[in-house]
């Protein structure tokens, strides 16, 4: 990545990098979000369908006409009547549990990225800033963490941790922190090289002042972009982990634990399946859509990277 | 390049012991020790028999012994072909894993095989009648595919089967070499859903791949040396398309092992990952351990093997 990046920039005019000096990264990054509609109609698209999303989230206590885990109906109620989207095996409220599952998702989704994508980063912007023996320690430890299949070793951290939400919360950290790490020390390390980051440092400006006012600003497109495109990863993969009944506790309503066992009355019940699987696609078509837009306007270079 | 050769085989060892090292850590988290769990969960609650118990087991497994010569024995043991015997099914899991390897392997072959067999002839379309009818079809048939998480297009082709053909896959699993039709029956369904999902990027590689490599000079020269344009894209443009297209592949098929997971519980296939998922529900850490340093070795493998590939594919890269 480094080598791609450095070049690119060094082609600039001068006059064009002292324009970009004086236009930090923030607000650079706050012009590309306000074009965002026009220029990415499909991301848009996305975004509506993330705003639904977050608007389940929010409400769902307001939304949901009953409690998403008192299991207190008659089984197998097909959807119409007073449950427009059925009751389950237990006697659950379908709906209940698909809008209270948007809840649940974006919870995950949000603070395992949260957590795992800063971590992630600043650990990349450390290592990457000051180099040597800690950096290349730090990424042999990646290496090892990156050297699973992402699934497996989710599988086996649940294993050992136990079913919950909060521990699902922690195996995505886990899976994310090396990728963000990898990621954004390659970024730092072209940031680095950067005239303006030179003159800080001859100036006499301390290493923590000169990552806070021209690092991390500058990898800040970078740190989004990871941020927007693995919420869909961190959902899909809790949904994944909840379905395989090593996620979320079987009560929560999660739409990949609701997909549970589905197989088994699959003839008899198709909607307790189809309801929450349709709200997951939705969700992550959403979120994949957005995502590549929001990739596409702030870092075009880390397209196909497979960052997600 | 032969130095780079020898230097990604070298790194192949101790990525192979990091990984090792992490999953005989992440083991030892587990709360209680192995052998009270074991005990335990196996039933026996009379407290003089467990603990006698207890101490056999912890002595058969080394647990006496301190950790680090823990780990180095356990590594002996691998290197000799030793995974550890599984208290729960009374066998070692050596066993276990010879059974359900090919199984997994071969879901996993064909799934790549079917979806490359789709994806690429899909790319191609879509890059030769680029913004015409057939690429936005093409185009929105692998975004879609890339948005249904494989548990829930799984969940509908079983659904579909069984409300409009009333038909099931066959609930026992027989080997290819048994009987080939049925095996199959079985099979295809999980390598569908899953090859669905990994076609898109496929595509979408192979589109963007063809459409660059199309616009190149020696492209124009064969077109104007008057080949028909069928023989232009197949044996002169694709060929350099396809470059990249197969390393990716590559690289996917370790991502596909996750998947493989969740398909061979919807579909009852009885291999690597039913296997995990059934230890892990049992508490059986012998063999949860041992089916997690497997797939994180075929992953190491693999993408020894893509990066090899790509240095032989592609003389122009050069490894500093």
């Amino acid at each position: 990545m480094e080598t791609r990046i450095a070049p690119s920039r060094a082609q600039r005019t001068e006059r064009e990098d002292s324009r970009e000096e004086i236009r930090s990264g923030w607000e650079e990054t706050w012009s590309v979000l306000r074009r965002f509609p026009r220029r990415q109609p499909l991301g848009a698209i996305g975004g509506i369908l993330v705003a639904l999303m977050v608007f389940f989230a929010i409400f769902a206590p307001l939304l949901a006409p009953f409690d998403p885990k008192a299991a207190r109906f008659d089984t197998y109620l097909p959807p119409g009547g007073d449950f427009l989207f059925g009751t389950d095996h237990l006697g659950r409220d379908v709906l209940s549990r698909v809008i209270w599952g948007a809840r649940l998702s974006l919870y995950v989704g949000l603070t395992s990225v949260g957590v795992g994508i800063t971590l992630g980063s600043l650990w990349g912007v450390v290592t990457g800033f000051f180099g040597g023996p800690w950096d290349a320690a730090s990424q042999r430890v990646v290496d090892t963490l990156m050297a699973f299949p992402p699934i497996i070793l989710a599988l086996g951290l649940m294993a050992v941790l136990g079913q919950s939400v909060e521990n699902v919360i922690l195996t995505l950290t886990v899976l994310l922190t090396p990728t963000a790490a990898r990621t954004i020390r390659s970024t730092t390390l072209g940031v680095k090289e950067m005239m303006y980051v030179e003159a800080g440092r001859a100036t006499g400006s301390p290493s923590r002042r000169v990552i806070a006012r021209h690092i991390i600003p500058n990898v800040m497109a970078t740190y989004l972009v990871l941020f927007s495109v693995n919420i869909a990863y961190a959902i899909v993969v809790e949904a994944a982990l909840s379905f395989l009944g090593l996620g979320a506790p079987p009560d929560e309503p999660s739409w990949g634990g609701m997909l549970t066992g589905a197989t088994e009355y699959l003839e008899r019940a198709p909607w307790i399946a189809i309801f929450p699987g349709v709200a997951l696609s939705l969700s992550v078509f959403g979120l994949n859509l957005f995502g590549d837009a929001v990739r596409d306007l702030l870092d075009p270079k880390l397209r196909g990277t497979g960052a997600g | 390049m032969r130095e780079y050769i020898i230097r990604r085989l070298l790194l192949f060892i101790p990525s192979l012991l990091g990984v090792s090292l992490v999953i005989f850590v992440l083991m030892r988290l587990v709360p209680g020790d192995i052998a009270e769990i074991l005990v335990y969960s196996a039933g026996s609650e009379q407290a003089t028999v467990a603990k006698a118990q207890i101490a056999k087991i912890r002595q058969e497994l080394g647990l006496d012994q301190p950790i680090a010569v823990q780990y180095v024995l356990w590594l002996k043991n691998i290197l000799q072909g030793n995974f550890g015997h599984s208290y729960i099914e009374d066998r070692p899991v050596w066993n276990m894993l010879r059974e359900w390897f090919p199984r997994t392997m071969e879901l996993a072959i064909l799934t790549l095989l079917l979806a490359t067999l789709w994806a690429v002839p899909l790319g191609v379309v879509s890059a030769v009648k680029q913004d015409r009818w057939p690429d936005y079809l093409c185009r929105s048939l692998s975004i879609s595919g890339l948005s249904v998480p494989i548990f829930f297009s799984g969940v509908l082709i079983l659904f579909v089967l069984v409300r409009y053909f009333q038909w099931l896959p066959p609930l026992e699993y027989v080997s290819l070499w048994e009987d080939p039709s049925r095996n199959l029956q079985k099979i295809i369904w999980p390598a569908l859903a899953q090859a669905f999902y990994i076609s898109a990027p496929i595509t979408r590689l192979t589109r963007s791949q063809l459409l660059e490599v199309i616009r190149e000079d020696y492209v124009r020269t064969a077109r104007s040396k008057g080949l028909i344009e069928q023989l232009v894209i197949y044996r002169h443009a694709l060929k350099n398309a396809l470059l990249p297209v197969v390393t990716f592949t590559g690289w996917w098929v370790g991502r596909l092992l996750g998947g493989i997971v969740v398909m061979e519980i919807i579909f009852q296939v009885p291999g690597m990952g039913m296997g995990l998922i059934t230890s892990v529900n049992n508490r059986d850490y012998p063999t949860v351990q041992a089916i997690v340093f497997v797939m994180a070795g075929i992953f190491l493998l693999l993408n020894l093997i893509v990066d090899l590939l790509y240095a032989w594919l592609d003389p122009r890269i050069k490894y500093a």
